[in-house]
């Protein structure tokens, strides 16, 4: 190839170009046509009703979950217990940390909550 | 929780509000009361945080202490009451009548393409593309599953559904059993991740040469139409199939990842490796043609490997130095070019598992390091709680104490490519995720 100007190379691939678009290169055209949608399917959704609330906290216990171990979740949390000692100490807290990495279940807690506890915070990130 | 019977309030910050709300939404409790700090958590000292909660939810503008001891007494609206099945849509079964261009378009602003052009799929072109395979059309190979997974919501699809995404991408009906071995794995391209981790494609046995796969001289760049459009399909599949591409609710990769254009899609140069290809080696027969995914955060040159100028080249020291800076515990896989290999033989390495032995011993970090390691305080630290080895043993171990880089020497893997006009090898921080015959979807 040395020694060939790459003119020469160009000129033949535009003639080329030119043939093909003669033949039918479709872009640009007037053509009407109907495209398949690339979607899936996406599963239904089920509604779940919340669960009902009291009128008053006093006397309740709240858990606080770090839900993920994020940096600084489990800070924010003690910072929500501390307010709850001082402003509203008629309300209980337990601290309590989400066995596993962020994604996974833990129905031991889970079930521990439901025993004993009226409602919860979550620390889900960032 | 909330399902359960128990008042619950999510707190996140507020650069997840749509995500959050979304994924609320299609777990059932569109109206979920959830309470938003400002962003970031992370990096915070506790007297920010302090001051995060009685100051206002940025969202909603509400004391953050107070609205969380509203939403937790307020009575529930019947909005909030709702229960039932609810069927959603991925909009229309078809495009058009229009003409080509608008179509380029349209797929183009509704998020269904790479952003760059696609072949329209028409219905002749789809079925073009089902006569690459021997399986039915409606042959379901993901059934919709709500309220699972990364992305909370996972989609279906059957085999008619996977070919549009193929004929888009550009691929040929020969390619077709490549790509339906590739969805069969069931995760697909884009991984949802704030890590912008990216996927590798290798593809073993006979199919590689029936594809003209390029496995020789630029073999990881754009000089082969079967390794650009394969691989270009993986992440058009989890876009459209899977819907994991809308930003900033099923993706949330901080930088994005370049790989997810094309998923480094690599066919292994089984005649000039010294070694069992990769395939073989994860249990499949070497006459089998397999395809093989991994998922990590990158790849990398080996240029940058201490000792790459040094002669003779000592590429076992380099790849373990390489491997130093990985993310640890996403794993290696070690792209070598034929001369690499051939040069590791010389070396003593006559089979990859020598090699990836040597690897795992010669790749140490102080406990200290490992704590502070990226995956370790919200990933690993759980499961050394939980008794999970070797994370329970390291985490009880002294901070100067020396531990290997990687859990164990399966997670090291080799493939060989490339034109040889060169030593040169690359590395990919990723765990190797599955292997699918292509044969059973011929």
């Amino acid at each position: 190839m040395l020694g060939l100007s790459p003119a020469v190379f160009l000129e033949a691939r535009a003639a080329e170009a030119k043939k093909k678009t003669r033949s039918g290169n479709r872009s640009g055209s007037a053509e009407k046509i109907i495209a398949v949608s690339p979607k899936g399917t996406p599963p239904p959704i089920h509604l779940y009703s919340m669960a009902p609330r009291a009128n008053s906290l006093d006397g309740k216990t709240i858990y606080l979950v770090d839900a993920t171990h994020f940096d600084g979740s489990e800070t924010l949390l003690l910072k929500i217990q501390a307010w709850f000692q001082q402003n509203m100490p008629q309300v209980k807290t337990v601290f309590r940390r989400k066995a596993g990495p962020y994604a996974a279940d833990d129905p031991k807690l889970w079930s521990e909550i439901k025993a004993n506890a009226y409602a919860t915070v979550m620390a889900i990130g960032h | 929780m909330e399902k359960m019977g128990v008042p619950a309030i999510p707190m996140c910050t507020v650069a997840y509000k749509e995500l959050s709300k979304l994924t609320a939404a299609r777990d059932g409790m569109p109206h979920l009361r959830e309470v938003f700090t400002p962003h970031p958590v992370g990096g915070k000292t506790p007297d920010e945080l302090a001051a995060y909660i009685v100051n206002p939810d940025p969202a909603s503008g509400i004391q953050i202490m107070k609205e969380i001891v509203d939403d937790l007494t307020r009575p529930l609206s019947a909005d909030e009451m709702k229960s039932g099945v609810q069927s959603v849509a991925a909009g229309p079964a078809t495009f058009g009548p229009d003409t080509a261009d608008n179509l380029q378009e349209l797929f183009m602003t509704n998020g269904m393409t790479d952003y760059m052009p696609i072949i329209i799929p028409t219905e002749e072109k789809v079925e073009a593309m089902l006569k690459g395979t021997s399986h039915s059309p409606d042959e379901v190979l993901r059934t919709p599953v709500q309220g699972v997974g990364y992305t909370s919501a996972r989609w279906g699809f059957n085999v008619r559904q996977v070919a549009v995404n193929a004929v888009m991408a550009g691929c040929k009906p020969e390619y077709f059993p490549v790509v339906l071995a590739m969805a069969s794995v069931g995760m697909l391209g884009l991984f949802g991740s704030t890590t912008s981790s990216a996927s590798a494609i290798v593809v073993n046995g006979p199919i590689r040469d029936k594809l003209n796969m390029n496995y020789g001289l630029g073999a990881l760049g754009p000089f082969a139409h079967s390794n650009a459009t394969i691989g270009r399909t993986w992440t058009l599949m989890g876009k459209n199939l899977s819907n994991t591409g809308v930003l900033g609710d099923t993706y949330t990769g901080s930088q994005g990842n370049q790989l997810d254009y094309n998923n480094c899609c690599i066919a292994e140069d089984e005649k000039n490796s010294p070694w069992e290809p990769l395939h073989v080696q994860f249990g499949f027969k070497a006459e089998e043609s397999v395809v093989s995914l991994f998922l990590g955060p990158d790849i990398r040159q080996g240029h940058g490997a201490r000792g790459a100028g040094a002669e003779p080249a000592m590429f076992d020291q380099q790849i373990s130095f390489m491997c130093q800076s990985t993310v640890g515990g996403s794993g290696a896989l070690a792209i070598l070019d034929p001369l690499v290999a051939q040069r590791l033989v010389a070396q003593g390495y006559d089979n990859k598992q020598k090699l990836a032995a040597y690897v795992y011993n010669n790749t140490k970090r102080k406990v200290k390091d490992f704590k502070e390691s990226f995956l370790a305080p919200f990933h690993l630290y759980p499961l050394a709680l939980q008794g999970r080895e070797p994370y329970a043993t390291w985490y009880k171990m002294p901070d100067d104490a020396e531990i290997p880089f990687f859990i164990s020497e399966k997670q090291i893997n080799f493939v060989v490519c490339g034109g040889q006009s060169n030593a040169f090898f690359q590395l990919a921080n990723m765990n190797h995720l599955r292997s699918e015959s292509i044969d059973k979807w011929m």
